[in-house]
């Protein structure tokens, strides 16, 4: 008896020396992300705008930024685009990771070399991104427009087209970001064992089987994860919109992280953009509880 | 090599500031002895800020010599114009001290003048101890001066800049082949263009996509208006039959005549499209329409042509800004702050300035003088001129009163959605406007204004 209440004693020693080690990590951790995210909530709360400092501690009617947005047309459409935004260009990513980290899967120099430029887009800076894109998309200077033309295909310009230009930023976000996927693939596939491919091999399997029932499963949860985190990030979409399109032509490109944007730093309206900006953030967290949810990252129940 | 560069780059500083303060002596002496002698301000740091353009960055190259007289150090910095403002707006309205001198940016002026966050400079214009005797303020043209003056009647900000929105044909020769003129009425300027478009592969009209400052003059011209009567009554007046009249006939200009893209045209795309004749006309700026005169990099130079902006069925209502320097309320070296706009703006500088070449002077006597209306004049057209006589005509009918109130930025991005709109085919001219006026009372709501 004696020896276990001295254990427990020992253990709850070591717990709470654990604990004191942790702490000032976990102050820190507290300190910058809780508070910032506690100042926005209350923000949201208030009529607070820059030219009227003195809604900046106002309660009377917290709800009021809630309330205006269920009734705002332009953040309700806003919310749209960025799911059409954000699910074409996730999957987009996808398609093209997961297909170039299969080609590239090898262990010769070439597709050493080839791995190393096809990660440049994701190394350059975001507005670098966008300024090519912007090039690209200018039909009198791009290359891509001028190639078309010369080849009898002239395509007018893909950004000042309501029907194609989420299209056009979706597509400079693949190129931007596809690089992630194919990168954490690759490391997947680099770690899978050879016994079950060469036993399946000698059954006479195809290649699409080995992709299909070993090398598929195999990479699931990676690719879960790579959706994951592009999912999250496609949310905070901003240089692209702002130098390509200025979320237009009207309203076709204008995400809701975009007209947050707006309404804060162009109109003043904090406390309206703390409430968009919240509104964003609890969508995320459902979106991700969401995707966590649906199993397909679970080793297990393989 | 780094030491040799690094030592070099000391000497050459060195250098610098020693000829600075020679040559500060002869330039600055009257600011010197109104400051009460030369170094008052040894010892103090000013922050200066404002967005990148012609003037401040002559005056980034000339500081040395303002250093050298007064003592002070200046950091001087001169972001692009949105982040400028940005920035300057969520400073300014923290009444902080971050910086000393300020642009007071056109379409804030009001917001920022209105709500406190400026110093009235009338006092230190006042003071002989602080200003020179022939610094007169009364050489600034009275139509810049506007802007920048409060509902107090007191003066907040210096302008550095007048510029008027002008018309603009880059080959006018194909006008001219076509038989016509320049286009006078919002009429002609169809007629010119059906004329032109196309023609050599020229397009035949693009403009900013900042519809908001490219489109009123439009909006004015077809007898319609932004508010009811600004600053008084701000109840916006988009959905009249008279401003969706213009939002079509400006949206098709852009459709029919424009290049391939054109709504996504930023200001220094249209500079460039001007320049290189891929695009005929355009209404701009008047900094951004003098570049089409720089033999260097302009293909148009001896094609180009220069006029108001057309009139309409109610007459014509050129556009124009203005931009000056302020001191933050929260500021704690003000009179420092003034000795530096004292300097920026002074006559000495400003003549300096368009002898250099700089093209939007406000100062009356040098838009007067010879140097300046020289190099004003591109390809037979007096820029100076126009610009002149837009802004007093803007002066006269206070049309551009519209432009200054605080909720303003609000209504510029629905007007600039509402042609985007047009242009692209989303919308009819009616549906945009009236979408337009809906959404832009819902804003002004949400600021609290009363309607």
């Amino acid at each position: 008896m004696a020896h276990a209440l001295s254990a427990d004693g020992w253990q709850g020693e070591r717990r709470r020396a654990f604990l004191a080690g942790l702490s000032p990590a976990l102050a820190v951790l507290l300190l910058i992300t809780l508070v910032p995210a506690a100042a926005l909530l209350v923000t949201s709360f208030t009529p607070l705008q820059l030219t009227d400092p003195s809604g900046t501690f106002r309660f009377d009617d917290p709800l009021v930024n809630y309330r205006q947005l269920l009734h705002d047309g332009r953040f309700l459409a806003s919310i749209a685009v960025q799911l059409k935004l954000s699910a074409s260009s996730v999957l987009l990513q996808l398609a093209a990771g997961l297909g170039l980290a299969l080609l590239l899967n090898g262990k010769s120099r070439v597709l050493e070399g080839a791995r190393t430029v096809f990660l440049i887009p994701m190394v350059l800076p975001p507005i670098v991104v966008a300024l090519i894109w912007k090039i690209m998309y200018t039909p009198d200077v791009s290359p891509l427009h001028r190639g078309l033309e010369a080849l009898g295909w002239p395509v007018r310009s893909l950004i000042a087209n309501p029907d194609t230009a989420l299209w056009a930023i979706s597509l400079a976000d693949t190129w931007q970001w596809f690089p992630f996927t194919m990168l954490m693939v690759l490391a997947s596939l680099q770690m899978i064992p050879d016994d079950p491919i060469e036993a399946a091999t000698l059954e006479g399997a195809s290649r699409w089987q080995l992709f299909r029932h070993i090398v598929l499963p195999y990479i699931r949860p990676v690719l879960v994860v790579c959706a994951l985190f592009r999912l999250i990030d496609s949310f905070k979409a901003f240089p692209l919109i702002y130098v390509l399109t200025n979320g237009g032509p009207g309203s076709v490109t204008e995400v809701t992280n975009f007209y947050g944007f707006i309404q804060a730093f162009n109109f003043s309206y904090w406390g309206y953009a703390s409430a968009i900006a919240t509104v964003m953030l609890v969508g995320v967290f459902l979106l991700s509880w969401l995707v966590g949810r649906l199993g397909w990252s679970d080793h297990d129940k393989r | 090599m780094t030491y040799e560069l690094s030592t070099f780059d000391r000497r050459r500083r060195g250098l610098l500031q020693a000829g600075a303060a020679l040559g500060a002596g002869a330039l600055l002496p009257r600011l010197a002895a109104a400051q009460g002698g030369a170094k008052k301000f040894a010892g103090v740091t000013l922050n200066v800020s404002t967005f990148s353009a012609a003037y401040p960055t002559l005056l980034q190259r000339w500081l040395p010599e303002f250093e050298a007289a007064t003592g002070a150090k200046v950091n001087f910095d001169a972001p692009s114009f949105p982040v400028y403002n940005q920035r300057a707006d969520l400073e300014l309205s923290t009444k902080g001290s971050a910086y000393d001198v300020v642009n007071v940016t056109f379409i804030y002026s009001s917001r920022w003048i209105n709500s406190g966050w400026l110093t009235p400079l009338d006092d230190f214009i006042r003071n002989p101890n602080l200003t020179a005797a022939d610094w007169d303020v009364n050489d600034f043209l009275a139509g810049a001066r506007a802007p920048e003056t409060g509902r107090d009647g007191k003066l907040y900000g210096i302008p550095w800049t007048a510029e008027a929105l002008l018309t603009a044909s880059s080959r006018f020769d194909l006008v001219e082949k076509a038989g016509l003129g320049f286009p006078d009425t919002t009429d002609d300027l169809v007629k010119v263009l059906r004329a032109v478009n196309k023609k050599e592969r020229v397009a035949g009209f693009v403009a900013d996509n900042h519809y908001g400052w490219t489109f009123v003059p439009y909006l004015h011209a077809f007898g319609g208006d932004v508010f009811r009567k600004a600053p008084d009554d701000l109840f916006p007046t988009l959905d009249t039959p008279e401003a969706i009249a213009a939002g079509e006939y400006y949206a098709n200009l852009l459709k029919e005549f424009g290049p391939d893209g054109a709504i996504t045209y930023q200001p220094d795309q249209v500079t460039q499209a001007l320049k290189l004749g891929r695009v005929n006309f355009t209404d701009a700026g008047q900094l951004h329409l003098a570049q089409l005169g720089d033999p260097a990099t302009s293909k148009t130079i001896k094609t180009v042509k220069f006029g108001l902006v057309p009139k309409g069925p109610a007459g014509r209502f050129p556009g124009t800004a203005v931009h000056g320097l302020g001191i933050p309320a929260g500021s704690k070296n003000k009179e420092a702050a003034w000795a530096f706009i004292q300097w920026a703006l002074s006559k000495q500088t400003t003549g300096r300035a368009v002898a250099a070449g700089y093209g939007s002077p406000a100062r009356r006597s040098d838009i007067d003088s010879t140097a300046f209306r020289e190099k004003q004049v591109i390809n037979g057209s007096d820029l100076a001129k126009l610009s002149l006589d837009s802004i007093e005509l803007a002066a006269k009918t206070g049309h551009m009163k519209y432009r200054t109130v605080s909720v303003y930025p609000q209504v510029d991005q629905q007007l600039n959605k509402a042609i985007e709109l047009i242009a692209s085919g989303q919308l009819s001219a009616k549906q945009a406007f009236q979408q337009a006026q809906a959404n832009t009372i819902a804003e002004l709501k949400r600021s609290g204004a009363k309607l």
